[in-house]
């Protein structure tokens, strides 16, 4: 069971709430759609500077795999005030523990609303049912 | 490239306008490139790609003098290393993440493409397979070239690497780019080719034959529409503008 203490997209990323930040990350299922089990196979990470804005739904970043290349989706809107700069240079930390240390983005949240998100049970049965 | 792009994010079928149930439409691009241009992947540094660095005058290790240059310089939206389009048949194909085609993880949409031009290969009389764990002799560091660098799923015979392919995954709908040479290059030497043809759209009826076959799909020959087009007008200086190119 994946942590029922945030929310989550269909496009499988998560948002933790935390007082009155919000923290960015992407699911286990995502980082194992890219990789297939090689966490080497994670290449390289985009994040976004600090201070940008973002709207929810919005592109915030984008990962490579040795063959794809995936965008990162806001799951909700606010302002970027820090990003996981270990990421970048240990790509791993997204396959070992994509819910803790691989968080990606740090926001201010403009809404903290997540009425329109998945819960933990709602997204581990939507990706049984991609996984069938 | 625009047009891709435009294909890429183009908004899923309306049930209600008609579209029809079932497995999400696919849509594959056959073509070629004039004049030949030189495609960065989209997290490449200049400095990797030393005819790309040439090409902009920025100093980088193996720029000299005479580093061989192509004419122009683009950047793709697809992940990978370079690929100098000359003498080759790209294709693309995109579709929705729903598609059976690319459920899964990434590893296994490759196989199944790969699975589809392998068949084509061998009806062109080419017998390819995929790299596994050898090291095929076109592998060659330092030239930030994708057929120089492989990975267990790509194509390769005459032990040397014969496809390029790329994906980039947005919105829940995938862009897949793919290359098939028909000679070597200046800058992709020692690569497989495919022989044979006149052109390289002399390959794209037995690759689209194999798709239809493996890909349980019927491809309509089809034309941009208005919206693509003009998507893809708008964006036409953006993949080699100097903005983009110098992004990494």
């Amino acid at each position: 069971m994946r942590p029922d203490d945030r929310k989550y997209t269909k496009a499988h990323e998560w948002v933790l709430l935390d007082g009155d930040v919000a923290l960015f990350g992407i699911t286990d299922f995502a980082v194992e759609e890219l990789c297939n089990g090689n966490e080497g196979d994670l290449v390289y990470c985009d994040l976004p500077e600090e201070g940008r804005t973002l709207e929810a739904g919005e592109t915030f970043g984008e990962i490579e795999s040795v063959k794809a290349v995936a965008d990162l989706n806001a799951p909700i809107g606010g302002v970027v005030l820090e990003t996981n700069e270990a990421i970048e240079e240990h790509l791993e930390i997204l396959s070992t523990d994509p819910f803790k240390k691989g968080w990606m983005v740090k926001i201010k949240p403009n809404n903290k609303n997540l009425d329109g998100l998945l819960t933990a049970g709602e997204y581990e049965a939507y990706v049984a049912e991609k996984a069938h | 490239m625009g047009l891709d792009e435009a294909l890429l994010e183009a908004p899923a079928p309306d049930p209600d306008e008609g579209a029809e149930a079932g497995a999400p439409p696919v849509t594959v691009r056959f073509y070629s490139w004039s004049p030949d241009t030189l495609s960065l992947g989209y997290f490449q540094r200049l400095v990797d790609v030393p005819p790309a660095a040439a090409f902009l005058g920025i100093e980088a290790p193996g720029v000299g003098p005479d580093t061989p240059l192509p004419s122009v310089v683009v950047r793709r939206l697809t992940g990978g290393g370079a690929i100098h389009h000359q003498g080759e048949l790209t294709f693309s194909i995109t579709t929705s993440l729903e598609h059976p085609l690319y459920r899964g993880h990434v590893e296994g949409s490759y196989e199944r493409v790969h699975a589809a031009i392998a068949s084509a290969l061998a009806e062109a009389g080419v017998m390819s397979s995929p790299r596994a764990e050898r090291t095929p002799a076109s592998e060659a560091e330092g030239t930030g070239m994708c057929f120089h660098h492989s990975s267990p799923v790509d194509l390769i015979w005459n032990e040397r690497k014969g496809v390029g392919s790329a994906q980039r995954r947005k919105g829940g709908r995938v862009l897949h780019h793919g290359s098939i040479k028909l000679s070597t290059t200046e800058l992709e030497t020692g690569v497989a080719t495919v022989a044979g043809f006149a052109s390289p759209g002399a390959l794209a009826p037995l690759l689209r034959a194999a798709f239809e076959r493996h890909f349980d799909v019927r491809l309509e020959p089809s034309v941009p529409t208005a919206a693509e087009l003009e998507h893809a007008k708008a964006r036409e200086a953006f993949f080699g503008s100097d903005e983009f190119l110098r992004r990494r």
